[in-house]
């Protein structure tokens, strides 16, 4: 047995090195002795004798060395002085380690925050088991009936390709609703997921508590009052009460019957829109008293969303392939039914049959799309301004290996290798970015936090949980730009330290100093100048775009309206209570004390999306339609209440005979309608899929162009007909018009709407300026962030910029100080300086202004009220860099004009 | 001054090895041994010896006890460990037949 010997030797040269040591030298100086001892006893001089017995010995240092590497632990002793060398050398220039790693941990936490969002938001897969395996199911092309959505298909459908299929270990669907959720005298509503029986079992997901929903309660319709209730749903709203297992809840009105708590983490499969509450979607009738697909089998009536776990081994492209020929059956059988022959035509049919079955990841949402372009935006700034960081922790260890080479030639002089070298000023920089990454970690995880915040609707935010160790993908994308960013910015310095002739740098200073150092440093300024440019005139685009839409605005006045959103229906009030329901609020909430108008409007205002119908009339039928029309059902009150004013005719009236069909319209709709003709007392109608409408709805008012959808858009055409004629009530959105400060009057709403009907609950509550606040969440995000990352960079580069005029100057003293022995005066040394800087900055720009032109092309779409080669904005950008260029100059240049030339002269 | 190559090194290590094999000595004795038997041809270099010693040491074939000399004064003695003599044996036979297999070739010409 020899290893554990080996072992032990090993254990003790490592653990009791300095006894080691001590003992070799101990035995050096013995032999020594014993020579010594030999060389007097043949009759030498004892001083003889020493030098003699040293002169055979040989270098006692150098054998010392060689027999500690016999140890073993040299390398690792090597790294432990390497490291200790490292912070030496760093705390003695605070400074400039200050400021490389604030350098670094802005860089890579900016990159790292920016790049853990857009992984959790986007990139990120659901929480189930295998979630690669799950695809949502699709059918594409011309769909000829009504539909929930691209991603839907109907019931009828789901169960044909549910047992039909042969690629997928299980399907099951669902279906989004919000539900009022009551308890005792108050009520709230929520958002539920109604789920198949095979919702959890084929997802995966367990019941924290309980059981989760299984295939026995999802037979027979109506029949499986039972609630499964999300994790942080049933913390936030029961305080995590075990008890509440086996207990009855109302879900509109309906006893429902808890069974269980679905697994921590998980709330339903549509990311950013957490499910508080899942259902059996047998219970379709009672969640969503409005519509009920499950007992309507119309097979063109889209509404669930499917999925399908994948067996394993077979691919997205695979399975399409092997749906398609079941879809086609589907879709032949389904054209022969007579609701789809009525009113097709044979095109109609061929196009139909064209229909093919798409698969898409299951992760896909909504929500990745609709944050990812301004996130990957933001991530390429981030990018830019990484690449900054970069470039100026390279110029900050190029003017220090500068300042270093007489060190370095020293320490070479007394025997370190070159490689040593090299790895010392290695070891240095991977601390300086460890520490860095390190921080920049830090910088990450809190600017994640708010940002969510900004990024987010608060409910959602709430919800969504950053988690606050970094996954393994993040740490991979940090430990890499570390590792990119000191290889970048440490093996350029280190080598060209390595290789600095010793003789020239310590005989004398000033000439020593190499001439590419000079260059290459010149070279990154400019890099710098050309990024500062770019982010200075992205955040310029994006700041104005965020000022052109808030002082634009909807063209409404916004302040003094309070506005929520309530649904009787949810209830089961039936339209007849319904309608009286709104009737009667209509004249309650004129009383309200502070309340000057009271409307109501069925599509919401600046939500982004709106109810579009095509529409037909007596004079324009055949005309080309560029657009839909944007409709909405609205109380009589509502253009005052918003604040649009009417231009012409009058708004509806009580007094209106309840069968007359009238409409308000805008502006723009009686432009593109009835050009040239009064607007007033012209018919139209909306055109609708199954019989031809004639056009008996009658213009009786015109009010001016607002927006309505969202503050990007141009006023669309617009029409709004009087509630009361609709046919279904349902959801309304209410505007208050209030006297005071709208916020104030939020309590005393909510006070008189529990009165009014303590079962329904008031959602949204906020006021208009709020509203355009929340709608212009992404463009404040990307302004503010662009802005922060614009002036991070600007500063970036002076530092830079700083550094090489400093460095010129140190290096060009002699030059000025003759120039000035000469007769050059203070004004023309700084002129010497300055026209350096402009130089750079020239030089910059030469790349930076073409760079920008090509890369703001690219953000067009996320722009508004400006082009991306906004003259104004680049202009500004140039001469505001230009300035503090000069400003950061103007330092070094005053430093210069000082130069004593006899002082200057003497050094040399 | 290269590094000792492996032929010098691997015949440093049986020359010390045979040396320490009757009994214990130390550094200077070994390089004084190696002398002696060699009449004078071998000369030890220190700066090769030691780290040699150590090399051993390390691989345990050899080991080391500090002991009184012959003068009084403290010392590092190596002696061979179980190990190291079968080391010996093995390394000695092989210099055996190498050396043999030169001299048949140097002597047939």
């Amino acid at each position: 047995m020899v290893w554990p010997r080996k072992v032990w030797m090993r254990l003790q040269t490592l653990l009791r090195s300095d006894q080691a040591a001590h003992q070799l030298d101990e035995e050096v100086r013995f032999h020594l002795d014993e020579q010594i001892a030999e060389y007097v006893a043949a009759g030498m001089d004892p001083q003889d004798a020493r030098h003699a017995a040293m002169r055979l010995f040989g270098n006692p240092t150098s054998l010392k060395e060689t027999t500690r590497e016999t140890w073993g632990w040299v390398w690792w002793e090597q790294i432990v002085q390497d490291v200790r060398y490292g912070f030496r050398s760093l705390r003695k220039s605070p400074l400039f380690t200050t400021i490389a790693i604030l350098t670094l941990a802005l860089g890579i936490g900016a990159n790292t925050a920016m790049f853990s969002l857009l992984d959790q938001v986007v990139l990120r897969l659901l929480p189930v088991s295998h979630p690669d395996q799950l695809v949502i199911v699709r059918e594409t092309g011309n769909h000829f009936g009504n539909s929930y959505g691209p991603n839907t298909i109907s019931w009828p459908m789901f169960e044909d390709l549910r047992d039909h299929n042969q690629v997928f270990s299980g399907m099951f669907c669902r279906f989004p609703a919000t539900v009022n959720i009551g308890v005792t005298d108050r009520s709230e509503q929520i958002s539920a997921e109604l789920v198949s029986g095979q919702y959890f079992s084929i997802l995966g997901v367990g019941a924290a508590l309980g059981r989760t929903i299984a295939p026995d309660d999802d037979s027979v319709p109506d029949s499986a009052p039972v609630a499964v209730l999300s994790y942080s749903f049933w913390r936030s709203y029961f305080g995590g009460d075990p008890k509440i297992i086996g207990r009855t809840i109302t879900l509109n009105g309906n006893a429902m019957t808890v069974i269980g708590i679905a697994q921590p983490g998980f709330d339903g499969v549509e990311l950013g829109e957490p499910s508080k509450v899942f259902v059996p979607i047998m219970m379709k009738t009672e969640m969503t008293p409005h519509s009920d697909g499950l007992k309507d089998r119309r097979r063109r009536l889209s509404w669930v969303t499917t999925y399908g776990r994948l067996k394993p081994g077979i691919t997205q492209q695979q399975a399409e392939l092997s749906l398609q020929p079941l879809l086609q059956g589907i879709l032949e059988m389904e054209s022969q039914q007579p609701e789809f022959a009525r009113s097709a035509t044979a095109d109609d049919r061929q196009v139909f049959l064209r229909n093919r079955i798409k698969l898409m990841p299951g992760s896909d949402n909504g929500l990745g799309d609709y944050m990812s372009k301004p996130l990957w935006l933001l991530l390429a700034l981030t990018g830019a301004v990484l690449l900054l960081a970069c470039s100026n922790l390279a110029n900050l260890l190029l003017a220090r290996a500068t300042a270093r080479e007489r060190e370095l030639a020293v320490r070479r002089a007394i025997g370190a290798g070159r490689a040593r070298i090299v790895r010392q000023l290695l070891v240095e920089s991977l601390l300086l970015s460890g520490v860095g990454a390190t921080a920049g970690l830090a910088i990450a995880f809190l600017a994640d936090r708010v940002l969510l915040h900004i990024y987010l609707p608060a409910d959602a935010a709430a919800e969504f949980v950053i988690s606050p160790i970094p996954d393994a993908r993040v740490l991979a994308f940090v430990v890499g730009a570390m590792l990119v960013t000191s290889l970048f910015f440490g093996l350029m310095p280190a080598i060209r330290g390595a290789r600095t002739e010793m003789t020239m740098a310590l005989k004398d200073r000033s000439r020593s100093l190499s001439a590419d150092g000079i260059l290459l440093r010149r070279l990154l300024v400019g890099t710098q100048v050309a990024l500062s440019l770019l982010l200075l005139v992205g955040a310029g685009l994006f700041v104005r775009t965020l000022r052109n839409l808030e002082t634009l605005g909807p063209g409404f006045p916004t302040d003094h309206v309070l506005t929520f959103r309530i649904d009787p229906s949810l209830n089961g009030y039936s339209d007849e209570q319904t309608k009286s329901f709104y009737q009667r609020l209509e004249v309650n909430l004129q009383t309200l004390p502070g309340v000057s108008s009271a409307g109501f409007s069925a599509m919401p205002l600046l939500k982004g999306y709106a109810w579009q119908n095509a529409i037909v009339g007596k004079d324009f039928e055949g005309a080309p339609i560029e657009q839909q029309p944007v409709l909405s059902e609205v109380s009589p009150t509502y253009f005052a209440s918003v604040g649009i004013p009417l231009v012409a005719g009058r708004t509806f009236s009580t007094q209106d005979p309840p069968a007359a069909k009238y409409a308000v319209i805008n502006e723009k709709f009686a432009k593109e309608y009835f050009p040239g003709r009064d607007p007033i007392g012209q018919l139209f109608g909306l055109v609708d899929d199954m019989q031809t409408i004639i056009p008996d709805t009658q213009v009786i008012g015109v009010i001016s162009d607002k927006k309505y959808r969202e503050l990007r858009e141009t006023p669309p055409p617009q029409a709004y007909f009087h509630y009361v004629t609709g046919t279904h009530f349902r959801f309304m959105n209410i505007y208050l018009r209030t006297q005071g400060d709208p916020r104030l009057l939020e309590d005393a709403l909510r006070e008189r709407m529990r009165q009014f009907d303590p079962h329904v609950p008031v959602v949204d509550l906020v006021t208009m300026d709020e509203l355009i606040g929340q709608s212009l969440r992404t463009e404040r995000l990307v302004a503010s962030l662009s802005a922060v990352f614009g002036a991070l960079a600007t500063s970036l580069s002076l530092i830079g910029l700083y550094g090489v005029l400093a460095y010129v100057v140190m290096r060009r003293k002699t030059e000025i100080g003759i120039r000035m022995a000469l007769g050059a005066l203070k004004p023309d040394v700084i002129w010497l300086v300055m026209r350096e800087v402009l130089i750079l900055v020239a030089a910059g720009l030469l790349v930076g202004i073409p760079l920008t032109f090509a890369l703001s092309s690219l953000v067009r779409s996320q722009l508004f009220g400006l082009e991306p080669h906004d003259p104004l904005t680049l202009t500004s950008a140039i001469v505001g860099l230009t300035f503090v260029a000069c400003l950061a100059g103007l330092l070094p240049a005053l430093k210069a004009s000082r130069i004593d030339p006899l002082q200057s002269l003497r050094d040399e | 001054m290269g590094k000792p190559n492996d032929l010098v090194q691997g015949m440093l290590d049986l020359l010390i090895l045979k040396t320490i094999s009757l009994e214990p000595k130390h550094g200077w004795a070994i390089a004084k041994r190696i002398q002696q038997i060699s009449n004078q041809v071998l000369q030890v270099q220190q700066g090769s010896l030691y780290p040699a010693l150590h090399r051993l040491e390390q691989k345990a074939w050899i080991k080391a006890k500090w002991m009184e000399s012959d003068t009084g004064r403290k010392a590092k003695y190596y002696s061979l460990t179980a190990t190291g003599r079968a080391q010996l044996e093995k390394e000695a036979a092989n210099w055996g037949r190498l050396s043999g297999a030169i001299n048949l070739v140097v002597q047939s010409v």
